[in-house]
């Protein structure tokens, strides 16, 4: 019986400090840096806060060209792809901007109208389309339980945490980190992800909750509320942060039935170049 | 013979490089593209499985120098892949130190509960200490993925050590 123990805690203890060979370190001073380090990164210690921005600067460069290959192939077969449905893309292209020009009639009415509206309401919030910045995706790398992306535009470029990102004129996310010269972006499927929307006619209020999956949820809908069509999701600005009229999405009809999940505008896994609005809006006064 | 030296070298050393390359690239073992439940972790079926049969090609140093860069790529707080790596490590290492022989079977065990501590550490501290929410049942995928495809990679790692790799460890 004591043996086995003396067994027992002679392999734990060679476990834990055995050194040699390519094991340069123990495995106990290791575990006691990586609690250091972590418990540092956690309770965001300054000095730690900057080093980690110039890792992550480096990193992600790094990981750019590292991972260059695995975007080189689906670009190049999507590429081929593209070539041979030139032809059946240039007629709906056609039949696209026939549409549009038919839309375009309205517009100015409409944006006339919209501007008047905003006058009478008094709004704080009108966006200056300037102030925006256009950012190439580093790294799209998906970890199994946060869904971001990181670009290549950090504090230099005047970005700041909380500020919202688009493509396209379509919400895809916001702000949650900075570096010097690159920033994370928390996509709205992360299940971090939370953010006032407004939607109807009647402009009802919700909140979208990223769940992990490509479509997030409508979560604190009004009571007893029932979808009747399939209608356009719209950040409402809320929460100070994001610009009120961004589309977001639309709700998901699943087999003739409409459900609180909605189908982005934008497909989280497919962006290459992003915008940051620059701007940081005020809360809204009440 | 400097060529056939140098060569051995780098296959020697072709499972740090696949965990560096894990570790900084995109070429993960997420595959939810493919089938939306679909991720396992690569990183901690390569230490584990090296460490157990090898542990001459995988430093402790290069191990946790790998998973920090994980946690920069994958914005988790600094440290805590470290922390979830050398787990793996501390089990592998010491089934190397009780046993003499071990079989696929065993190893799958061991791994197993070497898997379920490391994964436990990982949900403690990112639900104690940080203000990130992870979802539970995906790690209780990630954690049945990784297991089920243990035996597949012992094999593929297996064939690896037999035909491309020279020298023995003690």
């Amino acid at each position: 019986m004591s043996t086995s123990r003396d067994d027992f805690s002679i392999a734990f203890r060679s476990a834990l400090l055995q050194r040699g060979g390519a094991q340069k370190f123990s495995i106990l001073s290791l575990t006691i840096l990586a609690i250091f380090i972590f418990f540092l990164d956690v309770y965001g210690f300054s000095v730690i806060k900057t080093t980690r921005s110039i890792i992550n600067d480096v990193v992600f460069r790094i990981s750019y060209i590292a991972s260059s290959p695995s975007r080189l192939m689906p670009n190049a077969s999507k590429g081929i792809a593209n070539h041979f449905n030139l032809k059946e893309e240039n007629e709906k292209l056609k039949e696209v901007i026939e549409n549009y020009k038919s839309l375009d009639l309205n517009l100015e009415y409409l944006t006339n109208e919209n501007k008047n509206l905003r006058k009478v309401l008094d709004a704080e919030n009108i966006v200056n389309e300037k102030s925006i910045v256009l950012a190439k995706v580093l790294v799209d790398r998906n970890s199994p339980f946060l869904k971001s992306i990181i670009i290549n535009k950090g504090t230099q470029a005047g970005i700041k945490k909380g500020m919202p990102v688009t493509q396209n004129n379509y919400l895809i996310g916001r702000i949650v980190e900075t570096n010097y010269l690159s920033s994370r972006v928390l996509l709205l499927t992360d299940l971090n992800s939370r953010i006032p929307v407004t939607f109807d006619s009647n402009s009802s209020q919700a909140i979208l909750t990223g769940s992990g999956t490509k479509n997030p949820k409508l979560e604190y809908l009004p009571e007893d509320y029932v979808f009747e069509d399939e209608i356009t999701i719209f950040a409402s600005g809320k929460d100070g942060i994001f610009i009120p009229g961004t589309p977001v999405g639309k709700i998901i009809n699943n087999s003739d039935k409409l459900i609180n999940e909605v189908k982005l505008f934008v497909d989280p896994n497919q962006l290459s170049f992003v915008t940051v609005n620059l701007i940081r809006l005020n809360k809204e006064k009440f | 013979m400097a060529k056939l030296n140098l060569l051995n070298k780098i296959s020697n050393a072709g499972p740090l490089l696949l965990l560096y390359y894990l570790s900084i690239s995109e070429v993960d073992t997420n595959l939810e593209q493919v089938f939306e439940i679909f991720t396992f972790n690569l990183p901690i079926i390569i230490i584990y499985f090296w460490i157990l049969k090898r542990p001459s090609v995988l430093g402790t140093g290069h191990i946790f120098v790998a998973g920090l860069i994980n946690d920069v790529v994958m914005g988790y707080p600094l440290g805590i892949s470290s922390l979830s790596y050398l787990v793996a490590c501390f089990f592998s290492n010491y089934v190397r130190n009780k046993s003499v022989n071990t079989t696929i079977a065993s190893d799958w065990f061991t791994f197993f509960i070497a898997l379920v501590f490391a994964n436990l550490l990982f949900f403690l501290l990112i639900n104690n200490f940080s203000d990130l929410i992870i979802s539970y049942s995906k790690l209780g995928y990630n954690t049945f993925f990784t297991l089920f495809l243990f035996p597949i990679l012992w094999l593929l790692f297996s064939l690896y050590q037999a035909n491309f790799m020279s020298g023995q460890d003690a």
